[in-house]
């Protein structure tokens, strides 16, 4: 890539596309970096940077948070989880413990872990009790946690495992009348495990352009570049400007690992529902260390809300990108970093949190707007 | 969660091997690696403790400055 930031921004510029184009990402990393760098306003106006489900905390099943939670606090256990995955709120009834945060308040033995290989040693460390690691992700995640689990963990180590596949979303979006973007910008890391090959079907199938980019400024702009001429041109392929780190056909260890201890199944996303072959679930081998295998179910079907967000909270259109975090009438008003209300705030991942770190501030709620008008 | 760092492997044992970036050390598994030849002194890039793919020194080094940058934001 021999092109500086500005220079793929001039370049951007003088294609001169001036229809309204909406360029979707799938990824909390890119969109990190278009936020912080000022993409978004450094590039024409017609063009539309939207992001879109990039953040596996905030489509964590709302169910799969409030199990963690009642295993933590019912069952003899450690329950490790990413930090990130702490501050999840759930529906719970005002007096219990709303997030994994407060049910180690409440007694709970829960510990956050940056990593699986921290997970082993804690399960090592306490023999007498079962560790049960709280694993959600995408598919670059889900990889480690399958090799985890390959190389061996020990007798008193399980999973609650909530691994997605990302694009599963992109193609139930595609599939619905309203997908809400004219190309993508897929994914730099999941693509780096999986294959740039996973996207070919937003191409042949779909006719929307495509380019996985990485994370910094210049091969972000070299992704938007690609997919504006493609339209441009009207020749449509699946172009990699991240072929640094990218390579045909991934990681082809790691997919080997992960197709050995999961398989694919239907999945739930929060707020949005079951969408077709996008989660992981571990193999029957690996039933002895498979949480939902070794403990009761703590599924309450009579709980308020169950599987939704938050009451008010409109996280589930902004990761579909059907709307940008500032339209959500709790942006900035009751749901802030401080205080998050919904998962896409609480995530270092969720659009909502990126957007305000990046000093977004005006709620561009609609019911405002008439109200004001 | 799914942005991995770039790191310089110092020492290997296994499938275990120790890494260091910018002044901070980390034990990193090549699991996820096996069959790939890795020596010491590659880039590799790590994932929630795993590398995930080897990197040139070149590419390791432009995205440390990109790190650098979303640190300095995050501070």
């Amino acid at each position: 890539m021999s092109r500086s930031a500005e220079q793929w921004l001039q370049a951007l510029r003088d294609l001169g596309v001036d229809r309204r184009v909406r360029i979707m990402n799938v990824c909390g990393g890119h969109e990190r970096s278009i936020s912080l760098a000022g993409l978004r306003t450094a590039i024409p106006k017609n063009i539309e940077l939207v992001p879109g489900p990039g953040c596996p905390v905030c489509i964590c099943p709302e169910e799969d948070v409030f199990e963690a939670i009642q295993l933590a606090l019912n069952e003899d256990i450690i329950l490790v989880a990413f930090g990130d995955m702490l501050r999840v709120p759930v529906n719970a009834p005002k007096r219990e413990p709303r997030s994994l945060e407060q049910a180690k308040a409440a007694g709970g033995d829960i510990r956050p872990v940056a990593s699986p290989s921290e997970v082993v040693r804690i399960a090592k460390e306490n023999p007498d009790k079962q560790v049960v690691f709280f694993a959600a992700g995408f598919e670059t995640t889900t990889a480690p946690v399958a090799a985890m689990l390959a190389e061996g963990v020990p007798d008193n180590l399980l999973v609650l495992l909530s691994g997605r596949l990302t694009w599963p979303a992109v193609s139930m979006l595609l599939e619905s009348e309203t997908p809400g973007f004219d190309a993508l910008i897929a994914p730099g890391h999941v693509s780096t495990v999986m294959g740039p090959e996973e996207w070919e079907f937003v191409v042949d199938k779909h006719n929307i352009p495509a380019a996985v980019a990485g994370f910094r400024p210049d091969t972000l702009l070299a992704a938007m570049y690609s997919v504006l001429r493609q339209l441009k041109d009207d020749r449509r392929f699946l172009d990699n400007c991240y072929p640094e780190v990218v390579r045909p056909g991934g990681n082809a260890e790691a997919r080997r690992q992960l197709n050995e201890v999961m398989k694919v199944s239907d999945a739930t996303w929060r707020g949005v529902g079951v969408i077709p072959k996008s989660g992981f679930v571990l193999r029957d081998k690996f039933a002895q260390h498979d949480s939902r295998e070794q403990f009761p179910s703590y599924a309450d079907e009579s709980r308020k809300r169950v599987g939704e967000m938050p009451p008010g909270c409109d996280c589930a259109r902004v990761v579909l990108g059907k709307i940008y975090p500032n339209q959500c009438r709790l942006y900035g008003a009751a749901c802030t970093p401080r205080k998050p209300i919904g998962p896409c705030m609480v995530s270092d991942e969720g659009a909502c949190r990126i957007w305000w770190a990046s000093g977004y501030r005006d709620n561009e709620w609609e019911g405002r707007k008439q109200s004001v008008g | 969660m799914c942005l991995a760092v770039p790191m310089q492997i110092e020492s290997i044992d296994g499938f275990q091997c120790r890494c260091v970036a910018r002044g901070i050390e980390r034990e990193v598994s090549l699991f996820l690696l096996q069959g790939e030849e890795i020596a010491l002194g590659d880039h590799v890039l790590v994932h929630v403790g795993y590398a995930i793919q080897k990197v040139s020194a070149e590419e390791a080094a432009d995205s440390w400055e990109l790190f650098d940058e979303v640190l300095e934001a995050n501070a």
